[in-house]
């Protein structure tokens, strides 16, 4: 593994270094130099992320293993198909590290910011795609992956659902798909989703409201039955 | 595979991208930074139409015409703050938004789009401070957010307007020239150069290919970042018959004693 390089490598200077007569001996702090690779903790996270921050690639190949399944079902819920769902995925991690210095951390985490740059991406998948449409295009996929309507049949409940979900958050601002979302799946406050929005938690509380109530209008009946229905606890 | 899992071949090539991308990303990595509208830095800018609040604006075919519809709020304020801007009217379709920084920082609108300014900056005219931007009115929404972590001052200027995107024009060799919309890119996309004396076009394929957003792949970005650290990258400016040359667009913000401006002709970038 790389680390264990980054190691071997340290603990190889550092013997040169304390083998040298000619020189005094020099301690080498090897946590200095050891990449954090799994993410587990918020304090992991924040760890990972600053050495993302200096150009680790390890660190941020461990937030993507961190992240990428939580942002692909996210992605799921918005998108019409497995494929477009994956170049969600694709794009918000790249947009993470191109826009790297102006993420905004909630708590430690960037899943937030990933989750509402994932709702945006999927909002408009050929405008904001476009970027990185011919790197995307190039890796590898399963031979045969599945369409949405494959899918259908066999986890029809699930996905049936999703799609009266996704049509009804089809009438909403990304801004407020990603408040609703956020909040009634993925366990966040609205004080939290306000913070990935850069808006006030204030404004996120009004406009959730509002959203909610613009999608218990959508749902119908399948409101009260999508866990998203007019649940005021999380705010 | 399940449905809730993502595809393991496309998971494992795409962890692989975004390793090779950031172990070829330079460290000192260049900052493109995101200037529009009445913002002219350098003498330069890609036009890209909102003039509502920026009299004397170039305004080429395609740009969007904002007509105001309300009275101009004007709001100074530290920090992060939000604007009310009172009740839109019915043909209100976006905000135009022009944005000032006071002192350093950088200032964010509720799109993500930012403003940052430096030291050097704050020695520069108000107007080379300012970025404009014009973005759709959502239901409901009747002020600005404004987001700034530190204290931070800045002043902003909000209107509601009507917007109307004009068509591109069409030159005689089949080529649309204009300002870059909601409809997408002309082939031939308006720009100002020489402190907005002369207004022209470039084209949208030299301008990709300098912006680096024809890479295929992590090692052609290295390739990109290699040919273009350190370096402005200068493409031809044509009058709208898209063959007649009347400048040079420079791209890029290498400044200091080792920055050097080249042709993108000269680069050996693919495109």
């Amino acid at each position: 593994m790389e680390s264990t390089s980054r190691d071997d490598r340290a603990s190889s200077l550092a013997s040169r270094f304390n083998d040298c007569p000619a020189r005094p001996r020099i301690r080498v702090t090897l946590s200095l130099v050891r990449t954090v690779l799994h993410v587990n903790t918020s304090q992991d996270e924040a760890a990972a992320w600053a050495n993302v921050l200096r150009g680790d690639g390890d660190a941020f190949v461990a937030i993507f293993d961190q992240h990428r399944d939580r942002t692909y079902r996210h992605a799921l819920r918005l998108t019409e198909n497995i494929h477009d769902a994956e170049d969600v995925v694709a794009g918000a991690f790249l947009e993470l590290w191109r826009r790297r210095q102006s993420v905004r951390l909630v708590e430690g985490s960037v899943l937030p910011w990933l989750l509402v740059t994932g709702t945006n991406l999927s909002r408009n998948m050929t405008r904001s795609l476009r970027r990185y449409r011919s790197l995307v295009a190039l890796l590898p996929r399963s031979e045969g992956a599945q369409s949405a309507e494959d899918v259908v049949v066999r986890q029809i409940e699930e996905l049936r659902l999703t799609i009266k979900i996704r049509e009804a958050l089809d009438g909403l601002s990304p801004s407020d798909v990603a408040l609703i979302t956020l909040t009634a799946y993925e366990g966040y406050s609205s004080a939290q989703v306000a913070t990935a929005l850069g808006i006030s938690p204030g404004a996120a509380r009004t406009r959730l409201h509002r959203a909610r109530s613009r999608m218990g209008e959508a749902l119908g009946v399948l409101g009260t039955e999508s866990g998203i229905s007019m649940k005021e606890s999380s705010l | 595979m399940s449905m809730l899992e993502m595809d393991p071949i496309f998971s494992t090539a795409l962890r692989g991208a975004l390793a090779a991308m950031v172990k070829n990303t330079p460290r000192a990595r260049r900052r493109w930074r995101w200037r529009v509208g009445t913002g002219v830095f350098a003498g330069l800018t890609l036009v890209a139409g909102g003039a509502a609040l920026a009299t004397g604006v170039f305004s080429p075919p395609g740009a969007p015409l904002d007509s105001p519809l309300a009275k101009i709020v004007t709001a100074t304020r530290t920090g992060t703050a939000t604007i009310a801007l009172g009740n839109p009217s019915a043909t209100s379709t976006d905000l135009s938004l022009s944005l000032t920084c006071l002192t350093v920082g950088t200032f964010y609108f509720p799109n993500g789009s930012s403003l940052s300014c430096d030291t050097a900056d704050m020695s520069q005219p108000p107007i080379n401070r300012t970025a404009s931007e014009v973005v759709p009115l959502a239901a409901g929404v009747d002020s600005v957010v404004v987001t700034n972590g530190a204290d931070n001052s800045w002043t902003l200027q909000a209107t509601y307007v009507n917007q109307i995107v004009t068509p591109w024009g069409v030159n005689a060799n089949g080529q649309t020239y204009g300002a870059t919309n909601q409809n997408g890119t002309p082939d031939l996309v308006a720009v100002v150069i020489d402190q907005g004396t002369i207004h022209g076009y470039v084209k949208a394929s030299d301008l990709s290919c300098a912006e680096g957003g024809d890479v295929k792949s992590p090692a052609e970005a290295l390739t990109w970042d290699k040919e273009s650290r350190n370096r402005n990258i200068s493409i031809p400016v044509f009058e709208s018959d898209g063959t007649t040359v009347i400048g040079k667009f420079i791209m890029g913000d290498a400044e200091g004693s080792t920055a050097v401006t080249v042709p993108l002709s000269s680069l050996a970038l693919g495109c």
